[in-house]
């Protein structure tokens, strides 16, 4: 019965090619080091549903946005799980993407034919940097205002254009309304955007390249 | 990699491959494994710790020690190893390298190798960066709050690095044209608390020296801390100062003390710097001590940036001073010249020097040698050296402070103006703050407060510009431009809309009030009194608008006439249509209001009109302050006293009791007079105020 569902199904969609190229390929044998990937896609995913979930009672006001945030973590059911999740997540997903790099690199798997890979990778880096910049600053408390303060003035510190990215980061010459408005769209809308597309990349040229041999100590040439 | 290397591992890669396992469900596993451990980790966070929630942001709070995230806490520490002008290695070229790296790492090892034993100056790079990002991070959990050095001794030094060290670092960069002494007295929006409550105004006069001359403050320490403290010399008078450089062991205070030579000891950069440090090149606080005594609060100086540097800085031949043969006996001429050749002489020239010649001349004495030359001087006054030669006074940095601020002054833009046009114009709708109200025109509705920062960021200066000079017609705003048939010229709409827009870096508003709308209909008399009377007077004998009691005015409009003036309004004028907003009904109780009262011939020439009721309540405050700085007791004519106002003056009298047309202050003060400029030289002075002073000739220059 099922198989005659599944079969029907692979005649109008084709699953079945794509299931063979994503799941059946083969890997070489690899060592734990190789699922810090996909732990981090783990926690990439975990951050897009908990960041949508608060983005239903977060309201990116400096009027609102603490007492949003509080009345998440206090009186949603589940709202102090979901906030935490995306709190710890955040360093979480830092963490892994640094290491996931850091494997990358020591293991020589950005080398020939993976370059694309690891262009694409470097990109995910600084979205994932971006975010986690950008989410600081809105809960809008006094390490998120005084914080943000300080990193949007690094930022500004920058010869020639530093004083026009201060004013760009902060929507004027202050941390206000408009920067908190600026980050949370860059954090809701523009980051994720480019991080599900990288993602996409990222994955297809994995699929298609294969994932890398553990190298030995003994080279050829 | 070469292509055979290129092939040769391709191959190799594909053994690899045949040899190894599918991804489902073997290394799907193994993720799912990492993953889930990784999650459940999470969860256990966010049970027993939980997100954490600090108190809610307060910008006005700088005791707070701000920190980032902790995986950016490694470049926060790096900027404490690149103080000042390094800053930029540290935010720029260090992480734009690293990213660049990043980049280009795949086409700067092209090895076939990919065993990190096999890369070693890879793996070596990589692991340093590691432990050296390790470090930072750990260094600066370590060290919050960042230590401070305290250079020992260095009063201000001191004071700089308790205050300001912990948010600006080793140096402040300031832009040209900030009001230095403000800024620190005053704070900023930004977080920056008001300093005044805790530094002394000298103190911040040094500090502000102290960031705009560094240089200064250590050559200060090195050879005047000794005798002088920092705050008793900085912001003094800059004649002074100089004179003690310049005249070294001859300068008369420094007579009695072993001092080197100032001239040999210091070069002539270090005296620029020293000079800075002393009185800081700081617009705003170089007019308020070295121009405000004889220029007031703003100069009208209509030429251009150069102009006005040459003008200031070769001084000289600016001010006239007055024959003081009309104004005083020959006795206490000879008292003053006796005083100015020997200072020491008498006791009575003090006196008459500080009644007469100290409002221009200051503290200062003009010493002359020759007791003839300043007896004939002192009497016939006239082209006469008042204005110091600031050119040889101040530092190039100094005069570049004034020049700029005055220029500004001149335009009009200081913020002292403009809230005095918005208390005389806009107050009275919009509240003190911009705050807003019930709106008198309209019985239900609220004025929202236009200081608030949503409504200040969503309109630009231009469209501030419009609303003022046109008005809203629909919401009970009549035209305040003189373009519509307002009272306000250009300059002085500007004025306005800077001053509205110095709300934005601190708005007074945060949230709309919750005023409660009236819901009351308002009586005739109310309407009258609330709108009518801004124009035509309290009791209708006109004052912007014409006299509704006028036996001509009457004659010549039916009631139909004035009830459809009322309605249609005029156009170009502040009389806005006021069919609009009041009902037909208001208008009919209006018109019959104005018919109701007496007729009276009166307003023509208006007798006791709403300004004016007492000299020395409603007309000398405006003599103060507007013409005082100048005309005071210095010759000419003097605007001191009442006394004064009525006699003196080279054409005296300036004032004819009744007479606008041939009273000499009418006609400078509304610029009827075509010898000379209109009066007040930095513009003129409000309607109000002109109608104030006009009115009070008019009902007799009484002095009550
Ligand atoms: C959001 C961030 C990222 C996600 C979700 C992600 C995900 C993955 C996954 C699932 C793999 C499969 C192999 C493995 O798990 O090791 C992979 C491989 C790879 N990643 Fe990432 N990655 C991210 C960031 C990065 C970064 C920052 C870099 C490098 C700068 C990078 C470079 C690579 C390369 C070169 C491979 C191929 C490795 C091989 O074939 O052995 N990735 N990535
Ligand atoms: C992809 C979709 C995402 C959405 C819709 C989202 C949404 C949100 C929202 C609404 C908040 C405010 C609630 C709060 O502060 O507790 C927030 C906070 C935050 N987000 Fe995200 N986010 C997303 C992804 C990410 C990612 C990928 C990261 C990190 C790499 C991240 C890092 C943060 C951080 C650090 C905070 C501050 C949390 C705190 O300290 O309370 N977010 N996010």
């Amino acid at each position: 019965m099922i198989a005659k569902i599944a079969n029907w199904f692979d005649e109008r969609v084709g699953w079945k090619v794509i299931w063979e190229a994503i799941f059946l390929r083969k890997i070489p044998k690899v060592n734990w080091f190789y699922t810090l990937g996909s732990a981090t896609l783990f926690t990439a995913v975990n951050q897009a549903v908990t960041g949508i979930l608060l983005t239903i009672y977060y309201v990116p006001t400096p009027d609102h946005a603490y007492d949003s945030v509080q009345y998440i973590t206090t009186q949603i059911p589940m709202g102090w799980l979901i906030r935490g999740l995306h709190h710890w997540g955040a360093s979480a997903m830092v963490v892994l993407t640094v290491l996931h790099m850091l494997r990358v690199i020591l293991l020589g798997a950005y080398k020939y034919p993976r370059e694309v890979t690891w262009f694409t990778g470097v990109f995910l880096l600084l979205v994932v940097i971006g975010f986690g910049f950008t989410g600081y600053l809105l809960p809008w408390d006094q390490k998120a205002y005084w914080g943000s303060t300080v990193g949007t003035q690094i930022a500004g510190a920058a010869p020639v254009i530093g004083d026009w990215i201060l004013r760009v980061m902060r929507g004027g010459p202050d941390l206000s309304a408009v920067t908190l408005a600026r980050f949370f769209g860059v954090h809701i809308w523009v980051l994720p955007a480019s991080l599900i597309l990288l993602v996409a990349i990222h994955m297809y040229l994995i699929i298609k390249i294969g994932i890398s041999a553990v190298p030995k100590k003994e080279e050829l040439a | 990699m070469n292509e055979k290397e290129k092939k040769a591992y391709l191959e190799q890669y594909k053994k690899d491959k045949e040899k190894g396992v599918p991804f489902f469900p073997d290394i799907l596993f193994k993720d799912a494994i990492v993953s889930l451990i990784i999650f459940l980790g999470l969860i256990a966070v966010a049970y027993f710790i939980g997100a954490p929630l600090e108190e809610r942001a307060n910008p006005s709070d700088t005791t707070y020690t701000p920190k980032p995230e902790w995986y950016f806490l490694f470049i926060f520490q790096l900027l404490k190893y690149f103080p000042g002008e390094l800053e930029v290695v540290a935010v720029v070229v260090i992480p734009t390298l690293a990213i660049i790296l990043l980049f280009l790492l795949p086409f700067l090892d092209l090895s076939a190798k990919r065993h990190f034993w096999n890369r070693p100056w890879i793996t070596v790079l990589v692991v340093s960066s590691v432990a050296g990002v390790l470090f930072l991070t750990v260094q600066s959990i370590r060290e919050t709050p960042p230590p401070v050095e305290i250079a020992q001794g260095d009063p201000i030094a001191t004071l700089y690095v308790e205050n300001c060290a912990s948010c600006h670092g080793g140096t402040i960069n300031v832009p040209e044209g900030t009001n230095l002494h403000d800024v620190i007295a005053q704070g900023n929006h930004e977080g920056m608390p008001a300093w005044s409550a805790d530094i002394t105004s000298d103190d911040i006069d040094a500090l502000a020296g102290f960031i705009l001359s560094p240089g200064g403050n250590a050559l200060f320490n090195e050879l005047c801390r000794t005798c002088h403290e920092p705050s008793e010399l900085v912001a003094s008078d800059p004649i002074e100062l100089k004179a003690a450089l310049d005249e070294g062991r001859a300068y008369a205070p420094h007579a009695e003390v072993t001092i080197p030579d100032w001239n040999e000891v210091i070069t002539p950069q270090k005296r620029t710097a020293l000079l800075n440090f002393l009185i800081a090149p700081d617009g705003q606080r170089l007019f308020a001590t070295n121009c405000a005594q004889c220029h007031g609060r703003s100069i009208s100086f209509a030429g251009n940036r150069d102009e006005l540097r040459d003008l200031i800085s070769q001084g000289g031949l600016h001010l006239e001073m007055p024959p003081w043969r009309e104004t005083l006996d020959n006795n206490q001429i000879s008292t003053l010249a006796e005083y100015v050749t020997n200072p020491t002489a008498t006791g009575n020239g003090s006196e008459l020097f500080a009644q007469y010649c100290a409002s221009c001349h200051g503290e200062r004495i003009p010493t002359m040698d020759d007791y003839a030359a300043a007896l004939e001087i002192i009497a016939t006054g006239g082209a006469h050296q008042t204005m110091p030669v600031w050119g040889e006074v101040l530092t190039s940095e100094q005069l570049d402070a004034l020049v700029n601020f005055t220029m500004d002054a001149a335009r009009g833009a200081p913020l002292e103006l403009g809230q005095g046009l918005f208390a005389e114009n806009c107050a009275i709708c919009h509240g003190d703050f911009g705050e807003g109200g019930p709106n008198p025109t309209r019985p239900d509705d609220v004025i929202a407060p236009i200081s608030t920062s949503e409504y200040l960021k969503t309109r630009d200066d231009h469209t501030l510009f419009q609303i003022i000079a046109q008005g809203q017609p629909n919401f009970g705003m009549s035209p305040f431009g003189s373009a519509f048939g307002g009272p306000l010229d250009d300059d002085q709409v500007n004025t306005l809309v800077v001053f509205i827009r110095s709300w934005e870096a601190n708005p007074p508003v945060e949230l709309p009030p919750e005023v409660d709308a009236r819901s009351v209909k308002l009586s005739a008399d109310e309407v009258y009194t609330q709108l009518c009377a801004q124009c035509h007077g309290t009791d209708g004998l006109g004052l912007i608008g014409p006299s509704l009691r006028d036996p001509d005015f009457r004659a010549a409009n039916t009631p139909q006439d004035i009830f459809e003036t009322i309605s249609r309004g005029h156009e170009a004028t502040p009389m806005i249509r006021w069919g609009d907003l009041l009902g037909e009904d208001t208008i009919q109780d209006l018109t019959d209001f104005i018919l109701g009262l007496e007729i009276s011939d009166a307003g023509v020439q208006p007798q006791a009109t709403p300004g004016f009721s007492s000299f020395a309540e409603d007309v000398m405050p405006i003599f103060e302050a507007k013409c005082a700085p100048c005309h005071g007791s210095m010759g000419g004519w003097d605007s001191e006293s009442y006394e004064a106002v009525m006699t003196t003056g080279r054409n005296a009298p300036t004032v004819i009791p009744s007479d606008i047309e041939n009273s000499i202050l009418a006609q400078k003060i509304t610029g009827t007079q075509t010898a000379g400029k209109i009066m007040p030289p930095g513009g003129k002075m409000t309607n109000n105020e002109i109608q104030i002073v006009l009115d009070w000739i008019v009902a007799g220059a009484p002095d009550n």
